[in-house]
């Protein structure tokens, strides 16, 4: 964005361009305040993008210099209009690093329907059940995360890192000792990184050790033990209820 | 007796960028001045090592989207018209700063890059960059690896093998195509590595691949020789370890070499400071202000404190940070060898695009390393080499991993690029639906279905989300999936209700023509 590109601009235009970029502005602005607001506003953002980026990416985003393209709809025209869903029942488990996974769900529209005709469905919730890493059991047990009818993913911040998990999509019918769990969907299984070493590293001599430190363990924010994360302490299905199902 | 081993690792990648709908396309510089700055001038520096008798060895990646843009006709005219206008632009520049005893040694240093691009790109190479990047890989200089196929960020797919395999085994095939030759090893596109996916390189038979230090101290077991040595996969797969401190060296925008005040400032360009009137005839859009690749001023300081670029300075500061960079590699091997029970190597993985892009002086880092390396005690090997001398090496599993912030998922998984998993993940799976339901067809059919696992292959690029995260050509990074999957959702939609546009088909295929060999089978379910 530059002031010749915004001269080129009639004032309508650079009022849409400012609502664009979320400037409350006054109506009835000269042009060049317009203007001025505008470019003050990239300039800001640019100055934000920059320092909240990680090194790599400055250093990965120099091989893609070329401007940035805010006409890129004059230029190529309107973007396709994709699906925003795909009418399943389905919810998906992706993880991020050892504090965050990510899911996303949907329901079909029949799912939908049948739930909007019984009164006794209660808004859906996530259940994130802790896994055996072995054998894919249940181990410790989960905790629930309420969502919207209109949530279609959610950030899901993790009890420990190193563990494995799956999420299930749930509702709940009827209330008191007659509630029934209903899972909806079921996620695949992920696992959340370690960020602490392995058990086994107690047992590497004075050499390993040294060699590890060489090679920068110091600067990794690498954990000497698995802690818990307080916020997000797994029960052990202390909410199920006698009538639940899963 | 050599004290260490260093092993240099170059990226070369970009995503896939044909529009040949348009006459001329902004995105598409992205090529041309990777080619204008790191791929031939990395081609002329090893025509100089080699003349010189220097013993250089590399181990490279040509993804196999840079290698289907590298040898695509279309492309390879538009550079060369892309080589006239520089060299017009040079050539104004010329009758205004030529007489200038600041600035006209600059100018005269573009004038001379371009000309010399011109000289190799036309006369040397006849338009196949390639065939001189497959001359020094079939010489033994260079290991050419590969990578994945449209660089998607593999852990997040770990669970997916369809996908996996998908981006694999479209690597492999486009590798041989371009080189005649199947690759040893496998760049993890931003390292991203998970345990999930050690066991799909090895059924391509992939020997080694690069991971981060972070990744691989958090194995299991942890490995006992630190990053000084690789690890082994219990399948027998090959992980190199990322040396930590020589990446902070050269890849820190702040620490790192490539940020001494000398060198040149890649963002301070005469796009950006020279009339637009002045600048339009060598624009891609006459009022669109871009980096037009030159350059005058060094990063000194602010802009009231920047001071003219000085190439004779550069370069011999770029000489004093190889000469540094060794020292401390040699200081490094010095302390690690005597605690282990082989030479210490140190794996240094960048991206190629780096040099001389990015970091203008890092061609000239790289030859004064090669140059340099045998007064330091240091042996230059590639990864085969090693593998070569020591076969076998400690058995661990490393831990999913990345070299992006954070170490982890974060930049490929975030709210500004996580929309784009609900779609690729769907593309995929009805990929797989697709391969299952017609697993023997031929004719239009299988061109269809075809051109349909090519956009799900596309979509799942990560430099697409990269550039969501990162801000920059967000707008059109999001575009580039969002065409992928409405691409893949009406060939879909052709299959499932058996209605073919023809014409349609046809001019997609004719754009998106990457992986001609790509067979759709590829998607079939993993048994």
């Amino acid at each position: 964005m530059n002031s010749e590109k915004l001269d080129s601009l009639s004032l309508e235009e650079l009022y849409a361009l400012a609502d664009k970029m979320e400037l409350d502005l006054p109506t009835g602005l000269e042009r060049l305040f317009v203007m001025e607001e505008i470019l003050d506003a990239a300039e800001e953002d640019s100055e934000d993008r920059r320092s909240s980026i990680d090194e790599a990416l400055l250093v990965e985003e120099k091989k893609y210099s070329g401007s940035e393209s805010d006409n890129l709809e004059l230029r190529i025209g309107v973007p396709p209009q994709l699906e925003q869903r795909y009418n399943e029942t389905m919810i998906r488990a992706l993880v991020r690093d050892p504090s965050w996974a990510f899911a996303y769900w949907d329901l079909s529209d029949a799912e939908k329907s049948s739930m909007v005709g019984d009164e006794s469905a209660s808004p859906l919730f996530l259940r994130v059940v802790e896994l055996d890493r072995e054998g894919g059991d249940l181990k410790h047990g989960h905790f629930d995360i309420p969502v919207s009818p209109e949530d279609l993913q959610w950030y899901i911040n993790l009890p420990r890192s190193g563990i494995r998990f799956r999420i299930d999509l749930c509702s709940r019918r009827g209330g008191g000792s007659g509630t029934r769990i209903r899972i909806l969907a079921r996620s695949n299984p992920v696992d959340s990184p370690r960020q602490e070493l392995h058990p086994g590293s107690e047992g590497i001599d004075q050499a390993g050790l040294r060699l590890l430190q060489l090679s920068g363990i110091g600067d990794m924010r690498i954990h000497t033990q698995t802690s818990d994360n307080p916020i997000r302490i797994i029960t052990s299905g202390m909410e199920l209820q006698p009538g639940d199902s899963d | 007796m050599a004290k260490g081993q260093l092993a240099l690792v170059l990226n070369a990648h970009l995503p896939f960028v044909r529009h040949p709908e348009y006459p001329r396309f902004l995105e598409e510089r992205w090529l041309f001045e990777a080619l204008s700055e790191t791929y031939l001038p990395l081609l002329r520096l090893f025509r100089r090592l080699e003349a010189d008798a220097v013993p250089f060895r590399l181990t490279m990646t040509v993804s196999p989207t840079l290698a289907s843009m590298l040898g695509d006709k279309l492309l390879g005219e538009r550079y060369a018209a892309y080589l006239e206008t520089q060299l017009r632009l040079v050539a104004a520049e010329e009758k205004r700063l030529g007489a200038d005893s600041v600035f006209g040694p600059v100018v005269a240093l573009y004038s001379a890059l371009y000309r010399e691009d011109r000289e190799d790109f036309e006369t040397l190479y006849g338009r196949d960059v390639l065939g001189g990047f497959d001359f020094f890989y079939k010489k033994g200089r260079i290991d050419l690896i590969t990578t994945g196929a449209s660089h998607a960020f593999l852990p997040l797919y770990a669970d997916s093998p369809e996908a996996v395999s998908a981006q694999i085994e479209t690597a492999m095939v486009a590798h041989r195509r371009a080189f005649g030759k199947h690759p040893a090893g496998f760049w993890l596109p931003q390292l991203g590595w998970h345990p999930l996916i050690a066991d799909a390189l090895r059924a391509y038979n992939v020997q080694y691949t690069v991971i981060t230090t972070r990744g691989a101290l958090l194995g299991s077991p942890t490995p006992h020789r630190g990053s000084f040595a690789p690890v082994q996969c219990p399948n027998g797969l090959t992980v190199f370890v990322r040396d930590a401190a020589a990446t902070k060296a050269v890849w820190s925008e702040s620490e790192g070499y490539p940020a001494d005040p000398v060198y040149r400032d890649f963002y301070r360009d005469i796009g950006f400071d020279l009339p637009i009137e002045y600048l339009a005839p060598y624009l891609e859009e006459e009022r669109t202000r871009i980096f037009t690749g030159l350059k005058y001023w060094a990063i000194t300081g602010s802009t009231a404190d920047k001071r003219p670029y000085d190439p004779a300075a550069a370069l011999v500061r770029a000489r004093e940070h190889a000469a540094n960079f060794l020292a401390a590699r040699t200081a490094a091997a010095e302390r690690a060898g005597p605690l282990m029970d082989r030479t210490p190597l140190m794996v240094c993985p960048y991206d190629a695009e780096l040099f001389g892009h990015g970091w203008f002086e890092g061609i000239h880092w790289l030859e004064s390393l090669f140059r340099q390396a045998k007064e330091f005690s240091l042996d230059i090997v590639s990864l085969s080499e090693y593998l070569r001398l020591y076969p076998e090496s400690q058995v661990s599993t490393p831990e999913f991993s990345s070299w992006g912030d954070g170490g982890y998922a974060e930049v490929w998984l975030d709210g500004s690029n996580d929309w784009i998993y609900r779609h690729t993940f769907k593309a995929a799976e009805r990929m797989t639906e697709l391969a299952e339901r017609f697993p023997d067809e031929s004719g239009l059919r299988e061109r269809i279905l075809n051109q349909a696992a090519r956009e799900v292959v596309l979509s799942m690029c990560s430099d697409w989300s990269l550039l969501m995260r990162a801000g920059k050509s967000s707008t059109f990074a999001r575009r580039q999936v969002e065409d992928s999957i409405s691409n893949f959702g009406k060939l879909y939609d052709m299959l499932c209700s058996n209605t073919v546009g023809t014409e349609w088909l046809t001019r997609l295929e004719k754009r998106n023509n990457i992986f001609p060999e790509l067979n759709y089978r590829i998607f079939r379910k993993k048994r």
